[in-house]
């Protein structure tokens, strides 16, 4: 289980607040790509899917503050198939 | 020259909400993934208003059947603040910029586009402008006269500065602007003389590229 953390947004950034989730508990998400929209004074910052896998817990909801450090969301990272057979 | 220190300056003109934000995500894909480096978008809109996904609908006063017949689009964006107006007569700056090359920190990227527009008014037309504590923009006076609303996306910043230059400022009577009790202004409105929006364009991309340290590669080229 990989956890998603709000990172640190700047110096004197204390909080910010979950204003959009681009993916509900249950569905697949991809490494790299917006995983939920935060919302700072007048700044909004994606924080990407860390790995490809299933959001399994979505931990702080829309309206939610946040502070840097603290746990979103967690994700079940896809296990990779190894079907390759000897050659 | 180092990448890092370039900046891409394109002159969209007049363009429309939506196919400006299509160009800023093109971009922001291309800053991302390396293949291109800072670039300063600027243009104006045809008249519309945009909202965060944090307006309030009390924000916006008109009925929509109003804002139909005054031609006012509205769209809803994924940046920061609250509702706004875009129209003829204001510069718009959409810088997509990689703060991994710069530093990571939002208000201080905030803090920066107001320099840039404090700058150009300062420098160029002596006008007392000025932050607000706890607030962000750029005020003349009691009047404010620049919005700031900014996206980012690994780092790399959309959305931007919106500065009135001649602004029809009934059109923000359609709003309570970012949501707050604040009266417009526009440049113009503190000169008898008339003050060309392509002059202050120019002005603002010479600021935003000494406050953010890049070289205008518009000039390199020659």
């Amino acid at each position: 289980m990989i956890k998603v953390y709000l990172p640190e947004l700047g110096e004197n950034i204390t909080k910010a607040t979950i204003s959009y989730w681009y993916a509900e508990e249950g569905a697949s998400v991809v490494e790299g790509t917006d995983l939920v929209e935060v919302a700072t004074d007048k700044a909004t910052f994606n924080v990407p899917a860390p790995c490809s896998g299933t959001l399994v817990e979505v931990v702080a909801h829309e309206g939610d503050t946040v502070h840097p450090g603290e746990v979103l969301a967690a994700i079940e990272e896809d296990t990779v198939s190894d079907d390759k057979t000897e050659e | 020259m180092s990448i890092k220190n370039e900046c891409n300056i394109l002159d969209a003109g007049m363009l429309d909400y939506p196919q400006a934000f299509a160009l800023q995500k093109r971009i922001v894909d291309n800053v991302i993934c390396g293949k291109a480096s800072h670039t300063l978008i600027s243009c104006q809109h045809p008249h519309v208003i945009t909202l965060s996904r944090r307006t309030s609908k009390e924000n916006i006063l008109a009925p929509r059947q109003e804002l139909e017949k005054c031609g006012v689009g509205i769209y809803c964006a994924d940046r920061g603040g609250d509702v706004t107006y875009h129209g003829p007569g204001q510069i718009v700056l959409y810088p997509i910029f990689d703060l991994r090359r710069d530093k990571k920190d939002l208000h201080l990227y905030l803090r920066k586009l107001e320099e840039v527009v404090i700058l150009a008014l300062v420098d160029n037309f002596g006008l007392n402008a000025h932050r607000k504590s706890g607030l962000t923009g750029v005020w003349v006076g009691p009047y404010k006269v620049a919005s700031i609303g900014i996206g980012v996306r690994h780092w790399v910043t959309y959305h931007g500065v919106a500065l009135n230059v001649k602004t029809d400022k009934d059109f923000f009577s359609l709003i309570k602007p970012c949501g707050m009790d604040v009266e417009m202004a526009s440049i113009n409105d503190f000169f008898d003389d008339d003050v060309l929006v392509e002059s202050v364009r120019e002005m603002l991309i010479k600021s935003f590229c000494e406050v953010f340290k890049v070289k205008d590669n518009r000039r390199q080229k020659t």
